[in-house]
């Protein structure tokens, strides 16, 4: 529809858009990847959205979780058994993820400053990190041999690439595996342990969970913590893939599109792993539509920020149809709570 | 160094217009109550509409009008959600920012082409005043649409002040919205015309970093100059001359850039870009507990009684 905008037949573009998502076993193979980014990105979110807090901070975590995956990475011996270089390389990238989100999360607990405006402002600075660290001999980039060196890093080393998961032609590695497993434990955290149940009284109201006597302080700073966690797991994810080296578009709006997806599903891991798949599916077919048929890829994050207008602006609406019916005289026990959605 | 701090300075104070523009625009959002995070994106919006405009129709004027009127439609969308649906504004603000920064991007492809020539405008240098030394450049040699812009953004702060009527009304509608009410003052309609202005404001923000410095559109060309612009309001403890201040810190931080490479300081151009984001960041974590923002902020206003 807005293709037709861009000067390309409808037909060809739909035609191209549906290539590029079940086409080929290739196409199938990275928009299942694409998801596992997303549902990694979406986990994080969910669990520090819980805690009432809104981590925006998705692309900064992705930038700085994927160069500490690479420092990992690259400076392990090749010798090292892919069951030891793995891990070690996402724990990296966990750990540089949770360390950029824990500044937010320290600002927001000590200084009180909003989560929103902090996580926002190390987007910037990540995505710098990442530039510097892919700029610099000193730090990550490959050795500069001629003027014609890409700024990227060196490879990672061979025992740190994830391994694909054995479908022929098609590039999907288990990385969908690891975001499903990381959305289950977010789930049973969530909706099955104490922690997740503290976390959801802290969401819902902070005096009163202070006064139930809840570490409010500490159960904030470890949401958002682990919300980066997650992220970095993402960038990870992201340059233990094909490739397998760290240059500065790695993370191209993929922290955005998280948000968009832990947004959408509303608190629920299920919805979150419905949802990743779908846009997933979504954003490589609109790389193709671009390849194939000449219409800007920037369409479907048109398409993806449209959507979260039209459901944030809708909510009202959601809000009130949740609420039993009542009278059409309002309580007089309890005017204020109408005051405040 | 003589030089090189002019410069600087000449660098600086330009970089910081659109900043403080825009800024001054989400000050009186924000004293109303309501949190446009969507600067960035209406920035981004004027600075395309005003290229658009300018070059179809050769007139930088037009090009004015056209970024002030993009800036308009972009705050009356963000109005609707954040004061008619009462959709919360940070997340609507970001998505909006998505969707501005991949409509123009699309639209740039669609309507924009490479290495037209924008009508624009050129600096004007204020005789003798501008032959100072240092400060000359920086003040009194900056472009025509900058001064009208700082003059728009000078009026409004007195026209907002918190001695006219406008100003007063503002303020209570930010700080009690229910207060206000009972005391006359229409709060949804104060705080969708301060939208308003946050987007006309934007607008223009835009189209001076647009047509007054970058002479064409470039994809992302704000690069989150209006989230600095947001941050400038937080910074700047929700007065004028602090907002102010704030923004020429990041303009500063950001003509930095430009001017330590060019006297061939070797500092790596990463550290440089993420500068003004980590003075901004310290300038939240440090100053926010000595001041307090509006106490509605980012809260929908319903009258008493009714029912959602």
């Amino acid at each position: 529809m807005l293709a037709a905008l861009a000067g390309a037949p409808p037909a060809e573009a739909a035609a191209a858009l549906w290539d590029g998502m079940v086409g080929t076993p290739y196409a199938i193979g990275s928009a299942v990847n694409t998801a596992a980014v997303l549902l990694l990105v979406a986990a994080g979110f969910l669990l520090a959205h819980r805690a009432g807090l809104v981590n925006v901070g998705g692309e900064g975590q992705i930038c700085v979780g994927a160069v500490a995956a690479t420092a990992v990475g690259t400076a392990l011996p090749p010798s090292v058994p892919p069951a030891l270089a793995l891990p070690l390389v996402l724990l990296a990238a966990a750990a540089g993820g949770a360390g950029w989100a824990a500044i937010a999360a320290w600002l927001a607990v000590r200084r009180g400053v909003s989560e929103v405006i902090t996580t926002l402002l190390l987007n910037f600075v990540g995505a710098a990190v990442l530039v510097l660290a892919v700029h610099e001999e000193a730090l990550l980039r490959q050795p500069v041999t001629s003027s014609e060196t890409l700024p990227q890093s060196a490879p990672l080393v061979e025992a740190a690439h994830l391994p694909l998961l054995g479908i022929p032609g098609s590039p999907a590695t288990v990385a969908p595996v690891l975001a499903l497993a990381a959305a289950g434990v977010v789930a049973l955290v969530l909706h099955r342990t104490g922690t997740g149940i503290r976390l959801a009284a802290v969401g819902l109201s902070r005096p009163a969970a202070h006064r139930l006597g809840l570490g409010v302080d500490r159960l904030r700073f470890s949401a958002l913590t682990g919300a980066g966690a997650a992220a970095g797991v993402a960038g990870g994810v992201l340059v233990a893939s094909a490739p397998h080296v760290l240059d500065d578009g790695i993370s191209s709006g993929y922290g955005f599109s998280g948000l968009v997806v832990g947004l959408l599903a509303r608190g629920s891991c299920a919805a979150a792993v419905a949802v990743a798949t779908a846009l997933g599916f979504l954003v490589s077919g609109g790389i193709n539509l671009q390849l194939a048929a000449g219409v800007p890829a920037s369409l479907t994050q048109v398409a993806e920020s449209l959507l979260i207008l039209g459901i944030a602006g809708t909510a009202i609406w959601a809000v009130r149809a949740a609420r039993p019916r009542r009278a059409h005289r309002p309580d007089p026990t309890s005017p204020r709570a109408e005051a405040t959605p | 160094m003589i030089d090189t701090l002019t410069d600087l300075l000449a660098a600086g104070v330009a970089l910081a217009v659109p900043v403080l523009v825009a800024a001054s625009g989400e000050l009186v959002g924000e004293r109303s109550g309501v949190l446009t995070m969507s600067v960035e994106g209406m920035m981004l919006t004027g600075a395309f509409a005003s290229v658009v405009g300018a070059t179809t129709t050769g007139s930088a004027l037009v090009g004015v009008a056209c970024g002030a009127a993009a800036g308009l439609l972009a705050g009356l969308l963000q109005a609707l959600l954040s004061v008619v649906l009462r959709a919360d504004q940070i997340v609507t603000g970001i998505a909006a920012n998505a969707l501005a920064l991949a409509g123009t991007t699309f639209g740039a492809r669609l309507l924009l082409e490479r290495g037209t020539v924008v009508p624009g405008f050129d600096r004007v240098a204020v005789p003798w005043l501008s032959d100072l030394p240092v400060l000359g450049p920086a003040l009194f040699q900056q472009t025509g649409l900058a001064y009208v812009l700082l003059a728009v953004v000078v009026g409004l702060g007195f026209l907002t002040s918190r001695r006219t009527t406008w100003g007063i009304a503002l303020s209570a509608v930010g700080e009690d919205a229910a207060s206000a009410d009972r005391a006359g003052v229409p709060v949804r309609r104060v705080r969708f015309l301060a939208v308003l202005v946050v987007g006309v404001l934007s607008g223009l923000a835009g189209t001076q970093l647009a047509l007054a410095e970058v002479h064409t559109f470039t994809d992302n060309m704000t690069a989150g100059a209006g989230y600095l612009a947001v941050v400038a309001v937080i910074a700047g403890s929700w007065r004028p001359v602090g907002v102010a201040v704030a923004a020429l810190v990041f303009g500063l931080a950001q003509a930095l850039q430009f001017t330590l490479p060019a006297l061939g300081v070797d500092v790596p151009f990463a550290l440089l870009v993420m500068l003004p984001y980590v003075l901004a960041l310290l300038a939240v974590a440090g100053l926010v507990t000595h001041s307090r923002p509006p106490s509605g902020l980012t809260t929908p206003f319903v009258r008493l009684g009714r029912t959602a």
